[in-house]
């Protein structure tokens, strides 16, 4: 169980830093500043976070389901990679639920 | 219990799984659909990169209508028509393909046969043409952003959206860049402006549309999946009890 918690573990971060990344970085400079030089050393932001996300998903659901948690909440990990701080408060419940042994 | 309320029991569990069922096929097809979709914009992006290949003059009432916005298959398009211009406009902060910023000449032009077009003449001051003028010109999408402040006589951007309510004529979407206009079978001298093709219309980057569609096809795995875990845990959950 240690190992798949610190895969779920790692790829909660790694799709909280890309949310905030994508809402708080790409997404401003895109649509609010008008810079074409800026927008293109962005660009990496949005399909990086799309493939990280994807990552995040296979986590979330091997961790879940080891913990044999319900649907629903095992849909809401799903979900958390999608917000920027969600995932984060997710990783931090499950440290509390799971400590590493 | 009776046998009637053991049938209703059974018939009542057999609708909630036809309705499980409906609900996870329809949520499993509306994201390979998505999936797709993105596919679509993928390769519509990855076609929209390629450098445009110059196509054969075309009246300009035959790939677009007043009033509706522009095809993409309009868009990059040398067309014709004639008409007469009705008002003219500078149109300040445009950049041409050398990357030199000045001011645009911009008619109004009434088409013959309904509507009327923006036409970007020149980028030096010139009389309004008088009577039925005849242009040819490459089509472009309207602009969105403002380049300078819009007043009665000054376009912020070359929009024909901005003159929706001042003049009584539904407008064609886009501009011309007009590469020529004759009058009385006489062709105008005028400096005309030359500007690149348009650019891709459909938003992103070609590998984030494909992470798009990485994560939908995913997403109707996971819906698959869903009710095989529930099935799974139930079990699980059924063969503790029995054990305890």
């Amino acid at each position: 169980m240690n190992g798949v918690i610190k895969r779920y573990r790692v790829m909660a971060f790694a799709a909280g830093i890309m949310s905030l990344l994508l809402w708080f970085v790409e997404l401003p400079v895109v649509y609010l500043l008008n810079n074409p030089d800026l927008e293109a050393k962005v660009k990496w932001i949005p399909f990086v976070h799309g493939y990280v996300y994807a990552f995040y998903v296979l986590a979330a659901i091997h961790f879940t389901a080891r913990a044999r948690f319900t649907i629903k909440r095992m849909i809401l990990f799903i979900l958390a990679g999608t917000l920027p701080v969600a995932s984060f408060i997710a990783e931090r419940r499950v440290m509390r639920e799971f400590p590493l042994t | 219990m009776s046998v009637v309320s053991k049938m209703k029991i059974n018939s009542d569990t057999a609708l909630k799984k036809v309705g499980l069922a409906l609900v996870v096929l329809g949520l499993c097809g509306a994201f390979i659909r998505l999936g797709f979709w993105q596919l679509d914009r993928a390769a519509d992006l990855k076609e929209l990169q390629k450098p445009y290949i110059e196509q054969p003059l075309i009246p300009l009432t035959d790939v677009a209508t007043p009033s509706t916005n522009l095809s993409d298959s309009a868009i990059n398009r040398i067309v014709t028509f004639s008409g007469r211009y009705v008002a003219q406009f500078d149109a300040p902060g445009q950049k041409d393909k050398s990357g030199a910023v000045g001011t645009w000449l911009v008619g109004l032009l009434e088409v013959n046969g309904g509507g009327a077009i923006l036409v970007v003449r020149s980028d030096q001051k010139s009389e309004l043409p008088k009577g039925e003028v005849d242009v040819e010109g490459r089509l472009l999408v309207r602009q969105f952003e403002d380049r300078a402040d819009k007043s009665g006589d000054q376009l912020s951007r070359l929009d024909p959206s901005l003159l929706v309510g001042t003049y009584d004529l539904p407008v064609f979407d886009g501009y011309v860049v007009a590469r020529s206009e004759i009058v009385d079978s006489k062709v105008l001298t005028l400096p005309r402006v030359k500007v690149d093709t348009a650019r891709p219309s459909v938003p992103g980057y070609y590998w984030q549309h494909i992470s798009y569609v990485v994560i939908w096809w995913l997403m109707a795995l996971v819906v698959l999946f869903l009710p095989l875990y529930g099935r799974r845990r139930k079990s699980e959950a059924k063969n503790e009890e029995e054990r305890i």
